[in-house]
């Protein structure tokens, strides 16, 4: 606030109590009073919201774990089912993908269907993989008697991983409707906006993940 | 101001915020090298973040009891990592919106998450099964 | 396994008369109005103008709309509970416990879920961009999905009515109760689907609004000079935002319990059912406010438009609703401080619970302060504040006793616990939303309310709560607890009849409003509103005229204070005409109506049915049905259309003209009444 409007302020509003007369120069910066933001703007600001109340989904099941991690029912704890090499692998895949779909935000700036397209792929790929290590695990998992139904704390590890990998499904469902898009609209504004919220949930997704492999499968490891 | 404003979503552009996961916040037209250069750093960062977390619990390098601080800390360096690196956060006023909307989920996350464990710690710790407490009586 | 699931003759209550001719005069109500509707050949009217309209005010109208019907439905269940509880003293009264057990679990989730939800976002909807002063919300197909989800929860949970089972354990589902073991119907089912999918549409107002209230705003207006009922919008979205996904995680948690056998919260395999409390309070609490604060808004409009004066502490305001807003996800145990979390987290639970009181203390202090030394209008949308204040100041207290914990040992889940969520529910989100309705209906329709009948309506309320709920006190502290279908104790029959006394004042007061309504649409020519401004209102919603043009603002206004239309009103007067000169009319680009939110709730309808009849196949159908409305919607090429500049011009010039009438009609009427002093 500049100063000849503090000093109006102070005059005709002696108590402050927030009626600020007109000063008759518009300003705006700052305070949010630069009239409504352009489309790109809000599109990218309302799935930043989105994801943010994702992420409070995925704290209920975060906590959920963390509670129910001792109630084990007498079966098999963590340190009994986790192979840390697949969750590693898991983990490169996905930080890979993360990164090969901020190469796909470069082309779709720089307008290169064929790059975009490449890069997309690739990020497919990698997520496909992950998504198989992931359903190897759980397979295996669920053949040695550890499956969701056994324990409550196989239930919350179920619950949680699985959640996440339903994500990456449907991000694989998003990012092939995008592939298909791209060719068939080119590179117009709202395919664009479109790109960027995607972009946006995949690296959430990731987000997550590092959340995943920290709480669920290292800090599960060396708790007893 | 002009007054005639014939576009439904257009409107002044002064204190227009940045995207979340748009281009990098360099104004001057960033040039693909500068970009990529950002997501490799990103890349790298978070790979050695991670690979730290993996190496924490195999080598037994840390002591003991530390193990589960230091893999929280590892974990909450790369979430920054990917914040910064790939989704373009900054601490810019034009991202003003964008970081306040961030730390209200942290602060609604940790609420849930560390509320939930303080609260279930100690029901667990009061609300013993009256089965397990005679078991421990006994025992 | 059959080709229908679970789904048999045996889910129609061919044996129990009640809720068969109920559901039976449902249908049949149902069926002839759609038989009106299409005979009067309203169908592609209703097609084009309402069921695909992507307009903010429109999708508000509908959200309205549906409360105001679930209100009934909701309302018709209270008036069996009272009745039961006043014949069942040593008696078993009409209703089967079974059946008793549904109806007050069908009241609550009906009221929460499909009448305060949808009326306060209704009214957001309709009001909140024409407060900012832009011409819609950020993402309005996105709406028209958020609405018709709603309804299609709506829809699922009524249905249980004819076909199968409502949940029978409350509003909220505690397991063990509620697990598959020992609840192996349908109605928990019911329960978490409609809950879900509605839920989903709700999680995504949110959204949109925060973005429109953050995102758009007209030039100018900055976050201090936004009106009151925004900020509280505001406020109450972020709340969505952040506990609707633990609404979401809990009951996906039970279901997945339920369907496929996990042990979150069941009794085997180490479950915790305490973890289902814990987490569905911490979506309860904050819901609590998601409903109450905009009401707050409402009042604040309200009260500063009726006393003539600015809302006195606009910032302390602010500064209470954001508080509100956080503090109120730091308080969700004291829902259950009995269940042996321990001195000291109860303890702490207890002091944040008590210390919302203080910024909603504020907020009493400034609509009084605000009333003060105003020239004070009392019409009904007042009078509902001014009950409201009464009522709920009561009602806040009796909370305020219930968050010390060891209080709360003697009195959770007594009727005097319910005598205070209806005490602050119906005292602050009924009256408020019903303020609000009185207050904004010429706006969306273009005529006034009838008065007279609105007073009535008003009068009869506050007494009928009183006389219905004030025995509730009595009775709780008397040690009656909630939900009883018989009881012997003789000294809580005179109350409980005396309740029954006060429900049916309370029908009267619905009946004034239904009158209200036929009464004033009949003589609504009579009643125009032709300026746009019937209340001498002082936010930009008044600015246009009413109804809004598609577009509310031919020219975004400017905004260069905190009570912009206010300024330029005053201004008008002063020099007798309008401040404005004609400006440019430029054609506008509107957002294109869809059918994709209708489509959506319907293949979400299939979906839900489906999944709680566990019929495979058609689960399977609804979700690629859901998937192809989606790649449909998003292959759509052109979202938007043109209003040309003439049109724009005509609507405007025709609110202008109006304005510029009633500003030299008041300046010929202030004339001759100065006059004879002159």
């Amino acid at each position: 606030m500049s100063a000849p409007d503090t000093a109006l302020r102070a005059g005709s509003d002696p108590y402050h109590i927030g009626h600020a007369p007109s000063t008759g120069v518009p300003e705006y910066t700052g305070h949010g009073g630069g009239g409504p933001s352009p489309k790109r703007i809000y599109v990218g600001y309302g799935f930043w919201i989105f994801i943010l109340s994702d992420v409070v989904l995925f704290s209920c099941f975060f906590a959920t774990y963390t509670v129910l991690i001792g109630a084990r029912d007498g079966g098999p704890g963590p340190q009994q089912l986790f192979d840390l090499h697949t969750t590693a692998l898991e983990t490169a895949c996905l930080l890979l993908s993360s990164f090969t779909c901020g190469l796909t935000s470069l082309a779709v700036a720089r307008h290169s269907l064929l790059w975009s397209e490449v890069t997309l792929a690739i990020t497919g790929l990698l997520g496909l993989t992950f998504l198989g290590l992931e359903a190897h695990e759980f397979i295996g998992l669920v053949a040695r008697g550890a499956g969701p139904t056994r324990s409550a704390f196989l239930t919350s590890f179920f619950a949680l991983v699985g959640c996440h990998g339903v994500h990456v499904s449907a991000g694989l469902l998003w990012l092939g409707t995008m592939m298909a898009q791209f060719p068939a609209k080119g590179f117009k504004e709202s395919i664009r906006h479109r790109y960027l919220c995607f972009s946006l949930f995949w690296h959430a997704l990731d987000i997550i993940w590092v959340g995943i492999f920290t709480v669920v499968y290292l800090i599960g490891t060396v708790t007893p | 101001m002009s007054s005639n404003r014939d576009e439904f979503d257009l409107g002044s552009h002064v204190g227009e915020d940045q995207v979340v996961g748009g281009a990098p916040p360099e104004r001057e037209h960033p040039t693909l090298r500068t970009e990529l250069r950002g997501y490799l750093i990103g890349l790298g960062l978070a790979a050695l973040l991670t690979a730290a977390s993996f190496w924490s619990i195999d080598e037994h390098v840390i002591y003991g009891p530390g193990i589960v601080m230091a893999l929280i800390v590892f974990g909450l360096a790369q979430v920054g990592v990917h914040l910064v690196f790939f989704l373009h956060l900054t601490t810019s006023p034009d991202n003003t919106n964008n970081a306040l909307a961030l730390a209200f989920g942290v602060l609604i996350v940790s609420l849930v998450f560390f509320g939930s464990i303080w609260v279930m710690f100690h029901m667990n710790q009061n609300m013993i099964p009256a089965r397990a407490l005679m078991q421990m009586r006994g025992g | 396994m059959s080709l229908l699931g679970k789904l048999t003759w045996q889910a129609i209550p061919f044996q129990e008369p009640l809720p068969l001719f109920s559901g039976v005069a449902v249908v049949i109500i149902v069926v002839a109005v759609v038989a009106w509707v299409v005979a009067k050949g309203y169908v592609p009217y209703l097609w084009r103008e309402w069921i695909t309209s992507v307009d903010h005010k429109r999708i508000g109208i509908m959200y309205c709309m549906l409360a105001g019907v679930m209100l009934l439905r909701g309302f018709i269940d209270a008036i069996m509970m009272r009745t039961q509880q006043a014949m069942a003293y040593n008696a078993p009264g009409f209703l089967p416990p079974s059946h008793f057990d549904q109806v007050f679990s069908a009241h609550g989730t009906i009221m929460i879920f499909f009448v305060a939800m949808p009326f306060v976002i209704g009214l957001m909807n309709v009001i909140v961009p024409l407060q900012l002063g832009v011409r819609d919300v950020a993402f309005p197909t996105l709406n028209s999905v958020s609405f018709w989800l709603t309804a299609a929860g709506a829809l699922l949970v009524n249905l249980s009515l004819v076909v199968g089972e409502f949940d029978k354990m409350g509003w909220l589902p505690y397991p063990p109760l509620s697990e598959l073991r020992y609840s192996p119907g349908v109605g928990v089912d019911y329960y978490c689907w409609a809950l879900q999918i509605s839920g989903v549409g709700t999680l995504m107002t949110g959204i949109n609004f925060v973005t429109t209230i953050l995102k758009l705003r007209a030039p100018g207006m900055h976050y201090t000079r936004m009106p009151m009922f925004c900020w509280t919008a505001l406020a109450s979205n972020l709340l969505i935002v952040a506990a609707f996904p633990v609404l979401t995680a809990t009951l996906a948690m039970l279901l997945l319990d339920r369907y496929v056998g996990f042990h979150f919260f069941t009794n085997t395999g180490g479950g915790n059912s305490m973890m289902f409390m814990n987490l569905i309070w911490a979506w309860g609490h904050p819901e609590v406010y998601i409903l109450v604060l905009p009401a707050f808004g409402i009042y604040s409009e309200v009260v500063s438009t009726f006393s003539n004066k600015p809302l006195f502490g606009y910032r302390s305001m602010i500064y209470a609703t954001m508080a509100i807003c956080i503090i109120s996800f730091m308080v969700w145990l004291h829902h259950f401080f009995t269940m042996g979390a321990g001195a000291d987290v109860n303890a702490i639970f207890g002091i944040a619970s008590m210390i919302i009181a203080v910024p909603t203390g504020v907020k009493i202090f400034n609509w009084l302060f605000t009333m003060y030394g105003g020239t004070v209008r009392f019409s009904s949308p007042m009078l509902w504040s001014i009950g409201f204040m009464v009522t709920f100041a009561i009602g806040g207290m009796t909370g305020v006793l219930l968050a010390v914990p060891p209080a709360d040992f003697q009195l959770h889940n007594s009727v005097f616990l319910v005598a205070h969520f209806h005490n602050v529910i119906i005292g602050a989100v009924l009256f408020g939303v019903f303020a609000g309705y009185t207050y904004w209906f010429p706006k969306a329709f273009g005529f006034v309310l009838d008065e007279r009948l609105g007073k009535w309506a008003f009068w009869l309320w506050l007494i009928g709560f009183w006389v219905a709920w004030g025995p509730g006190y009595v009775v709780g502290l008397e040690g009656m607890t909630r939900r009883l279908q018989h009881y012997d104790v003789a000294a809580w029959r005179p109350w409980l009849v005396l309740a029954e006394g006060g429900v049916l004042i309370i029908l009267l007061g619905i009946i004034a409003q239904i009158a209200q309504i036929v009464v004033s649409i009949r003589t609504r020519e009579q009643r125009r509103d032709l300026t746009g401004d019937p209340w001498d209102g002082r936010n930009l919603e008044w600015i246009t005229s009413s109804p809004p043009p598609a577009f509310n603002f031919a020219v975004l206004p400017n905004v260069t204070d905190q009570e912009p239309y206010w300024d330029m009103k005053a201004r008008a007067r002063e020099i007798g005409q309008l401040t404005r000169p004609e400006p440019q009319y430029q054609p506008i680009h509107m957002p294109r109506n869809s059918p994709t939110g209708f489509v959506t709730a319907f293949f979400a309808v299939v979906t839900g049915f489906a999944l709680i009849w566990h019929i495979w196949w058609l689960v399977l159908l609804g979700l690629v049905g859901a998937y192809a409305t989606f790649v449909v919607f998003a292959w759509r090429d052109h979202d938007e259309e043109l209003i040309p500049a003439e049109e724009v011009a005509r609507l405007d010039r025709a609110n202008r003209a109006a304005r510029s009438a009633a500003l030299h009609h008041r300046q010929l009427r202030r004339e001759t009444r100065r006059e004879p002093s002159e």
